[in-house]
């Protein structure tokens, strides 16, 4: 089983993620979830999300991953039995506390162990199988040899992070946002102080320990020889759009290796796509070998902002299309649309009308509704401007 | 000194000069420790009752490395300090009769947690994470059977990346000591690094001594940063112990979790 596993901060993102090509999506309830500041679920989201994963034959798992402190055990028992019954297909959890709560009751969860929990070898995964974990979030650290080892001894689903944002620490051993900020890091509540600049001794230059993104795509065929099953993608805070394009390329990919047809060609266009999508650059990390300066930025956050995505396709029907806006677009623009299940499809935009069907030369507001005449691109399509031209890379 | 004391030892010369029976000496294992510069080798260790301290997070070569060293563990080694579960896992699977005690760094916030690992363990050392209220909750509740972090510079944070060697090579710096790193507020934090990976510690050093009501099974005393000659006197209590190191860490102010909770 090979699994293309998406964040979703909501319902929305969860409906875009699985439509773009995700078997899976991992999401966090109100509590006891690592994205404490996300939209995340309420208990009649968490049942809807459900549903319809499972209408899709897709899976969604559910983050109970903080570490607990007294006071939050008081409702865990419920809440656990409740997502049980909402027939969610895991947990993901780091707390020894939740693996005994699932297992004393009788609670009928499979459980995955979060990357929380650091596990980089085969005793460790050993000690949690023990005790009723049926799948492993490796640590981001883990090198090749490090998952291959686990895998062969362990016989545990492995799952691991392909793309998005890295943490300097080990997961789960960091609380500079709770010394700096009384933010909990291991309660969701990461104010991200890794990313802050430091003076270090007495040297002139900003000490840094930014790190650049993750991103596995040249690894993707290796990491399913070593018997990696699940594919995760960083990323419960992000956007619709971003959700659409990393899982779009990662699912192209993954098909193309799966069906033998995968070019370097294919992963070169791919990471121009996500990295400008990001905003920052991504790499691979630390699985064929340990990063060094190359892997980190130096000068402060790198990203470079851009106003990529135009739109979304909320209608489709007799020749044309309506497009909720995101950012500024005008008659003359050459534009993308990509969805589910087709291939990106270009398009130079000849006319715009308003709601009421008069003409525009600009969409300048986002979040306005304007139609444009386009063929072949259905709801839930996302319309990009135009960057890269495939057919110079493809 | 009526308290049971877990000193992890960070100088070669202070278990001699301690020879006070409440005190259990822990050793950051060459090889198997971070955020220690100095670390002690299995032939190093010559006090009777010694015990291990391992707080890498290992990796399959490590722990391949560990299974060998505790196979052959000299007699004087009576219990091991560790993070990583995977330790715990050996030391089962080879019926090693040693004191268990352990530190998941972080981790341990409550007391059903800690209650499961006592399943497992024979003590397990309470996050610093908590208030002073926390864990007086999970003192009552578990028996005396953990131990408190009472003294010594606090680890908030442990990364596998080689911070300042990067930097180093980045700027085209020398290897110079490079100890402190300052946040625009002008708060200072220490930094250590191994070939391990790379630790930042609080930058004052904490003290949870004589704070607490219910019985534990002693205090875990971090000496990193101290000479040997300071380390006796706040071991002996010193009257001015609380004059002299006032920093309370979080034990006095709950985290909080979303932004909108904050007080303002």
């Amino acid at each position: 089983m090979i699994e293309l596993l998406a964040p979703a901060g909501n319902l929305e993102r969860l409906k875009i993620a699985l439509l773009y090509g995700a078997d899976a999506v991992y999401i966090g309830g109100y509590e006891y979830s690592l994205r404490a500041n996300a939209i995340n679920f309420s208990q009649k989201e968490l049942e809807e999300a459900v549903i319809f994963a499972h209408k899709l034959h897709k899976k969604v798992y559910v983050t109970v991953n903080i570490v607990f402190h007294n006071k939050d055990l008081e409702h865990l028992k419920e809440y656990l039995k409740s997502l049980s019954q909402m027939r969610v297909d895991a947990v993901i959890v780091s707390d020894i506390a939740v693996i005994k709560t699932i297992t004393d009751n009788n609670i009928p969860l499979e459980i995955h162990l979060s990357t929380q929990a650091s596990t980089l070898n085969y005793a460790s995964a050993l000690f949690y199988k023990n005790l009723g974990v049926k799948r492993v979030v490796l640590a981001r650290e883990a090198s090749k040899e490090d998952i291959k080892d686990i895998k062969v001894k362990t016989g545990l689903d492995i799952e691991c992070f392909i793309s998005g944002a890295m943490c300097t620490s080990f997961s789960g051993k960091c609380v500079l946002s709770n010394v700096m900020t009384n933010r909990d890091s291991n309660r969701g509540g990461c104010a991200q102080i890794c990313r802050w600049m430091f003076k270090i001794s007495d040297e002139e230059e900003i000490f840094s320990m930014t790190p650049k993104d993750l991103n596995m795509s040249t690894f993707l065929e290796e990491m399913i020889d070593i018997g990696v099953n699940s594919f995760k993608i960083e990323g419960r805070m992000r956007s619709i759009y971003y959700i659409a394009t990393v899982v779009y390329e990662y699912r192209r990919l993954l098909d193309k290796i799966m069906s033998h047809t995968l070019d370097v060609k294919d992963i070169v266009y791919s990471n121009l796509i996500i990295n400008r999508c990001a905003n920052r650059e991504s790499v691979p990390q630390f699985f064929h070998k340990m990063p060094t300066d190359e892997e980190q930025y130096y000068l402060g956050r790198e990203e470079v902002s851009n106003q990529d995505f135009l739109g979304v396709v909320l209608e489709e029907g007799n020749g044309e299309i309506l497009v909720e806006e995101r950012n500024y677009f005008k008659v003359g623009d050459v534009v993308e649309f990509f969805g589910p299940n087709m291939e990106p499809k270009t398009v130079k935009i000849d006319n715009i009308y308003d709601e009421y069907k008069n003409k525009l030369e600009i969409a300048r507001h986002p979040g306005m509704h304007v139609y444009l005449k386009v063929q072949g691109v259905s709801k839930f399509c996302m319309m990009r401007l135009k960057v890269f031209d495939k057919n110079n890379y493809l | 000194m009526e308290n049971n004391y877990y000193v992890i030892v960070t100088t070669k010369t202070l278990s001699e000069k301690l020879k006070e029976s409440n005190i259990t000496f822990l050793f950051p294992l060459e090889g198997f420790s971070v955020g220690y510069p100095t670390t002690f080798k299995l032939e190093e260790i010559t006090c009777r009752n010694a015990y291990l301290f391992i707080n890498r997070i290992l990796d399959h070569n490590s722990i391949l490395q560990l299974e060998e060293i505790l196979a052959n563990l000299p007699s004087n080694i009576k219990g091991i300090m560790f993070d990583d579960l995977g330790v715990l896992y050996l030391l089962k699977k080879m019926k090693k009769k040693i004191e268990t005690i352990l530190f998941l760094n972080h981790f341990n916030c409550n007391y059903l947690s800690i209650q499961s690992f006592l399943d497992e363990v024979d003590s397990v050392v309470i996050s610093t994470d908590i208030t002073r209220k926390e864990t007086e909750e999970i003192l009552k509740k578990t028996k005396s059977r953990c131990i408190v972090y009472g003294f010594g510079y606090i680890s908030i944070m442990y990364s596998r990346r080689l911070l300042i060697t990067n930097y180093n090579h980045h700027f085209k710096l020398n290897a110079s000591r490079k100890n402190i790193i300052t946040n625009d507020l002008g708060k200072n934090f220490r930094i250590i690094e191994n070939e391990y990976g790379t630790v930042i510690y609080t930058g004052e050093a904490y003290n949870g001594l004589r704070k607490y009501k219910n019985t534990m099974k002693g205090y875990l005393i971090n000496t990193l940063f101290f000479t040997d000659e300071e380390v006796i006197k706040i071991l002996r209590q010193d009257s001015k112990l609380d004059e002299l190191y006032p920093y309370r860490y979080l034990s006095e102010e709950e985290t909080i979790v979303r932004v909108k909770e904050r007080n303002i």
